[in-house]
């Protein structure tokens, strides 16, 4: 009898830190570089503490055609953030992951508006994500779609 | 030494955390999709286009104005009309509620779904004494619009877009314990085609079914929106509907400058006999200055002042509430005919909008 209890305490603990290493390796496969649809930049998402960021890598136009100077973040509301430089800029804060390939309580930005929303992000395969942005309640958001790059030669 | 090690603490460890963050970001312009990249589709929107209301409650009111009608006999559309009362309309405003909730917001379709209903009051001196249906009736109702519409934006390629949009609008001047019949209700709709060229520009071309300036019309669309590059400076148009200039003073806070066309036909109930409908074609340009103002976070006020034009506001029975279409050549009759004077109007909103 009392080997069984050990047995079973023994499995039970292995189950939990089976899952536990499943469940991380399930949240951390959203670490890596990502391109929206629209493919003006190129974000690369990172584990910091226990959650998810994501800041601006790469743009495709770098420049601003009205400074011809490297983009900034000008169109924030914060006026002590317009001079900081967009490469570098940390667009997603916050995700938690919470199971079945979701994050959430992140916030996503939009340098285009200065706007930052509540954000999902849903893992549709291992190189897709779906990210909604939204205010208040999911239904006043729209979803985009992520692909994930990798290095060269990293196939 | 100690002095040395706290140089180090000080100066050299922040510079090594400094160096650290300084990523080398040319690492990532040569990179390669793990499977495939996503396809790219048209924005519905652009850069700097006016704040895209969800919710938007308003309350919309006209200047006193002098409202001429003629006696109810039958017109020729373009005939002479005599004025039979002259009256002074006090006041005309009321409500505005619409909701415009996306159903599917994606970056290959967005689908939305509306709601609008509105209300105008009218005040009119003298108007039962008058002895005049069409005054009375006016006054002792109001006219509502309650509407359901839907709006399909359909990216063919990362340029071209296809716009549909639907509208039902049950016009009149029923209360919601006394509704009218829904045969009455009136169909709206518009078709468009049209190009993303860049984020600052979008147009495109179409046509419509609509009752903006009270008949049923059937009219060519032009959309044209447009940002300065230097986002301060554009242009809103959906003509003839409406056609707007604009100037982002700051990011939370806009002025419009142009007019709408606004409008309707509503079945008046007191005036409609042996199954005929006695429609009110009502139709004005409203030329105005529009101040949208960020109040917080995604609710944002905005206020319009202007000129009410009348464009028209004449009268058609319609047998057994069947519609018909006049356009520039029918010969149809007009049942009766009201002028309206010049108003000033003045409304102000509240809406929860998306940038």
């Amino acid at each position: 009898m009392k080997k069984f209890k050990i047995l079973a305490i023994i499995f039970v603990g292995l189950f939990l830190l089976t899952s536990m290493v499943v469940d991380s390796e399930d949240a951390d496969k959203l670490v890596g570089v990502w391109e929206p649809s629209n493919k003006k930049i190129k974000v690369k998402i990172d584990k910091i503490s226990g959650k998810y960021y994501g800041k601006i890598v790469w743009l495709r136009e770098p420049i601003d055609p009205v400074t011809g100077k490297p983009k900034t973040d000008k169109n924030n509301p914060d006026e002590s953030l317009k001079d900081v430089p967009l490469k570098g800029f940390r667009m997603l804060k916050d995700f938690v992951y919470s199971g079945n390939g979701e994050w959430s309580e992140g916030t996503i930005y939009d340098p285009q508006n200065g706007s930052t929303y509540s954000s999902v992000i849903k893992l549709k395969d291992e190189n897709t994500l779906d990210i909604r942005g939204f205010i208040g309640l999911k239904t006043f958001g729209r979803t985009d779609v992520w692909k994930r790059l990798i290095m060269k030669n990293k196939k | 030494m100690n002095i040395k090690v706290l140089l180090f603490s000080f100066f050299l460890v922040p510079l090594l955390m400094v160096a650290q963050d300084e990523e080398d970001y040319s690492m990532y312009d040569d990179l390669e999709y793990a499977d495939e990249g996503a396809t790219t589709f048209a924005s519905p929107k652009i850069i700097g286009l006016s704040p895209n209301r969800f919710i938007n409650v308003a309350w919309d009111v006209q200047s006193p104005y002098t409202m001429n009608t003629s006696d109810t006999i039958g017109y020729l559309p373009d005939a002479s009309w005599e004025i039979k009362e002259s009256s002074n309309v006090n006041y005309t405003g009321g409500l505005r509620l619409n909701a415009n909730i996306p159903i599917i917001s994606r970056n290959n379709i967005v689908w939305q779904m509306g709601a609008n209903y509105m209300n105008t009051n009218f005040s009119i001196d003298d108007a039962d004494s008058s002895g005049d249906p069409i005054l009375s009736e006016l006054n002792r109702t109001s006219l509502s619009t309650t509407g359901l519409f839907t709006t399909v934006f359909k990216p063919l390629n990362d340029k071209q877009f296809l716009i549909f949009q639907g509208q039902a609008d049950y016009n009149g001047n029923y209360t919601f314990t006394d509704f009218h019949s829904f045969g009455l209700t009136k169909y709206s709709a518009a078709v468009l085609w049209g190009k993303r060229p860049h984020d600052r520009l979008q147009w495109a071309i179409g046509a419509s079914r609509t009752y903006r300036v009270g008949e049923l019309n059937y009219v060519p669309i032009i959309m044209y929106n447009w940002t300065s590059k230097k986002e301060k400076w554009g242009t809103e148009i959906l003509f003839p509907a409406k056609a707007n200039g604009k100037y982002w003073m700051n990011k939370n806070s806009l002025i419009m400058f142009g007019y709408e066309l606004e409008g309707g036909s509503y079945h008046l109930e007191g005036l409609s006999n042996n199954g005929n409908s006695f429609e009110l074609r009502r139709g004005a340009v409203r030329p105005r200055i529009e101040w949208n103002r960020k109040l917080v976070g995604f609710f944002w006020l905005n206020a319009q002042l202007g000129t009410r034009i009348n464009y028209g506001f004449t009268y058609d029975e319609l047998e057994n509430g069947k519609e018909f279409f006049r356009g520039f050549f029918g010969q149809q009759e007009i049942a009766a005919f009201s002028s309206l004077g010049t108003s000033l109007y003045g409304l102000v909103g509240i809406s929860f909008v998306s940038l």
